[in-house]
């Protein structure tokens, strides 16, 4: 007699969690799988079938990582009370277990450049809503931000395009007044290329620049950003060093249109004056974007394995520690010391797990440099400035470097790979931990890929376009 | 750079061996708290695969300035007692011992690897870290390890290994001034010493990948410190150096450098 076989599952079941249809956006179970080396997100929505994408290109990597889960602070004050549960009750809400890290307020929806890809869906005045906040609104919104975190650390102004906002400096300099060490504005650097007064007011605050820069090529340019704009990009750059204004690049990265530049994106960055770090950031399947694949789309190993591939004289993929702050797998991130040719990633000589192990219960050689490391390994961070400074000196004191390396050491150069949800690939266990947060004028703080996938975005916009008598028709 | 590091220094740290003979500022930066390859996981390590038990009298030979008196006290209960030659050391250890409330469980006396102070049959382990390698005398020292160990006793050793034939020049001329390579036994050299000295080998394991992390830390910190505008003959001294320590790298690749434990009863 023949006995039947059973048939195996084609995965390993990792995770059970909570996750919305892309399509409606109702709440549906899903499933965090493990095959062939890499992690996906399975859902199923009873009206619009099956999905499935990738969350972690590598498996084995995704679950020994998660020892690096900090446990979270709870913020000073709640926003929201608990009534539909995650992600409809944000933000911030009881069941949130971590405070905001990381501030972002959209100060407009207009922009001066119309990309293919844009999460904000902006745009130079083809949309016909839209909403530009005033210096008043602004001013609510960061004494809000205040009220949640005591001492917040550090804030982004977004748009749009923020720095086409008539009132922008105002803006920046209201955070700087209200305490925040790290005042950034996101921008495609079209302002600081053509106004030579932009870069100075901007040195004049103490603001750092997080400047849009995806590559060199011309067919990078025009799949991410409709135009050439290497040469605005150049004398932008230029601009802040001359002004002494610290810049940090930030990469959207898309599979098979510019994961083989991030490696030269890198080695400018470390090259150029103004250039304290770069951020990498998969390109998020929100708003506007160009056909993909979600089983096929780049997560952080992918990105953290072609930085390796393309300059392996500088980095491994252990250099590359993940952020305990929010969940361990949104983020990773590596300092590294460089003069002239050579570049010590700090990982190399401080044994980062020793300090950042937060699953296994063993003591930690010394609280004060795990204090510090948690600081740079934080989304509150950025490359050359001064706490980061102050903070890489300390870990460079506590691990016994001597005072001149302690200088060398403050001038690190920080890689961050970010990994940000879309609504495919959307997961609440995440969400949960998520430590950046839209700001919105009602006092709200609403994590970033809620505030991007769920539909907070399209609520708030829909208000503030109102509010302004623009509207959709 | 206030005190300026000696390519002996240098030299012995890039094998990263342990921190007595090469007590100078220079190399404690270099080796950054981790006195020997594997770290404190590895003296756990160690002392798993040697069976101690809490209660067990553990005699540490060349105990430095005590982490593995004070892990093994502290995580294992076990009571331990230090030897060193140092005196420095010794008091050094008493303090450390003090300061982590270990004064009762952990004790240290001054005296020679050759001719141990303890009395014959009094321990239930003896463990020696990172240390035979620097000992001239090691039939000597095997014999009082011996000595000093109950009847079916265990002797815990971990030290560097070195297939000195197949080094390269440039590491065997580094090894003529640092023991810490100089005086390495091959893994079979180990073995033998043991079982002349009528131990009975229980485990032999390897672990090239710390000897290897420890290498690459001392090499990473080099360059950071070829990164600074050296004064005169300094920047040569760190080019040297770094040099060295790619070399060790690749001969830690090769396998004619390696880190070992093993672990020994007497009859």
């Amino acid at each position: 007699m023949e006995s039947a076989q059973r048939e195996p599952h084609d995965s390993v079941f990792l995770e059970l969690t909570r996750s919305i249809c892309p399509v409606c956006r109702r709440d549906v179970e899903a499933e965090v799988v493990a095959r062939g080396g890499g992690v996906y997100l399975r859902k199923r929505c009873a009206d619009h079938g099956a999905f499935e994408a990738l969350v972690y290109g590598d498996a084995e990597r995704y679950v020994e990582i998660q020892r690096y889960n900090k446990p979270g602070d709870r913020p000073l004050r709640l926003q929201t009370e608990v009534v539909d549960g995650c992600p409809w009750d944000c933000g911030i809400c009881p069941e949130h277990k971590q405070h905001t890290c990381l501030g972002i307020i959209e100060v407009n929806t207009a922009c001066n450049l119309d990309c293919p890809i844009c999460f904000a869906e902006s745009g130079t005045g083809h949309q016909p809503d839209g909403y530009s906040l005033s210096l008043e609104q602004v001013e609510a919104m960061l004494d809000a931000f205040v009220e949640a975190e005591g001492e917040p650390e550090a804030i982004q102004l977004s748009g749009g395009e923020p720095s086409i906002h008539p009132q922008i400096v105002d803006m920046l300099a209201a955070a700087k007044a209200r305490g925040l060490k790290l005042v950034m504005l996101n921008t495609n650097g079209i302002r600081l290329a053509r106004d030579p007064r932009f870069a100075p007011a901007l040195a004049e605050i103490g603001v750092h620049v997080y400047l849009q820069f995806d590559g060199f090529r011309d067919s990078t340019h025009l799949a991410i950003r409709g135009r050439r704009l290497q040469e605005e990009k150049r004398r932008a750059l230029d601009r802040c060093a001359w002004a002494g204004v610290g810049v940090s690049l930030a990469a959207a990265v898309e599979r098979g249109i510019n994961d083989d530049e991030v490696g030269a994106i890198v080695a400018f960055g470390v090259a150029h004056p103004a250039v304290t770090g770069v951020f990498f950031q998969p390109v998020t399947h929100s708003g506007r974007f160009l056909d993909f694949d979600p089983r096929g789309r780049l997560t952080n190993s992918d990105v953290i394995d072609a930085i390796a591939k393309q300059l392996p004289h500088w980095f491994r993929r252990d250099d590359f520690v993940p952020v305990p702050c929010c969940s361990p797998t949104c983020r990773s991130a590596t300092y590294a010391l460089y003069d002239g040719d050579d570049l010590v990633p700090l990982p190399r000589f401080v044994d980062v797990d020793d300090y950042l192990d937060y699953v296994t219960t063993r003591a930690v050689p010394d609280l004060e440099i795990r204090t510090a490391l948690e600081g740079l390994f934080s989304a509150s961070a950025a490359g050359g400035t001064e706490r980061t400074g102050e903070r890489l000196e300390c870990v460079a004191c506590g691990v016994g470097l001597p005072e001149e390396l302690q200088e060398v050491a403050a001038k690190g150069f920080m890689v961050v790979v970010q990994d940000f949800q879309d609504p495919y690939t959307l997961d609440v266990r995440k969400l949960r931990k998520c430590c950046v947060a839209e700001i919105v004028p009602d006092g709200r703080l609403i994590p970033f890929c809620a505030y991007n996938s769920v539909g907070y975005r399209e609520q708030v916009r829909a208000q503030l376009s109102a509010a302004a008598g623009n509207g959709a028709a | 750079m206030s005190e300026a590091p000696s390519l002996e220094g240098l030299l012995g740290a890039e094998l990263a061996c342990c921190a007595s003979p090469y007590d100078s500022a220079a190399v404690r930066w270099l080796l950054g708290g981790e006195l020997h390859p594997g770290g404190d996981a590895l003296t756990r390590r160690l002392a798993h695969v040697a069976g101690v038990r809490p209660g067990w009298r553990v005699l540490d030979v060349a105990s430095g300035r005590g982490p593995t008196a004070r892990l093994l006290a502290a995580e294992l209960g076990a009571e331990v007692t230090g030897v060193d030659q140092s005196p420095q050391s010794v008091v050094a250890a008493r303090a450390d011992a003090d300061a982590a409330g270990l004064a009762q469980p952990v004790r240290f006396v001054q005296g020679s690897a050759g001719a141990l102070p303890v009395t014959s049959g009094a321990f239930d382990a003896v463990v020696c870290e990172c240390s035979l390698c620097l000992f001239p005398g090691k039939r000597q020292a095997i014999a009082e390890m011996r000595r000093a160990l109950r009847p079916r006793g265990v002797v815990a050793i971990a030290d560097v290994t070195a297939e000195l034939d197949d080094l390269p020049a440039s590491l065997r001329g580094a090894a003529a001034r640092v023991a810490c390579i100089g005086e390495a036994l091959s893994r079979d050299g180990y073995r033998e010493l043991l079982r002349d000295a009528g131990f009975e080998l229980v485990a032999a394991e390897s672990h090239d990948g710390a000897l290897a992390a420890l290498a690459e830390r001392v090499e990473a910190r080099l360059r950071v410190a070829g990164m600074l505008q050296p004064a005169d003959g300094f920047a040569e001294l760190i080019a040297e150096a770094t040099d060295l320590a790619r070399e060790a790298r690749r001969a830690i690749v090769r396998g004619s450098l390696g880190y070992a434990l093993f672990i020994a009863r007497r009859p």
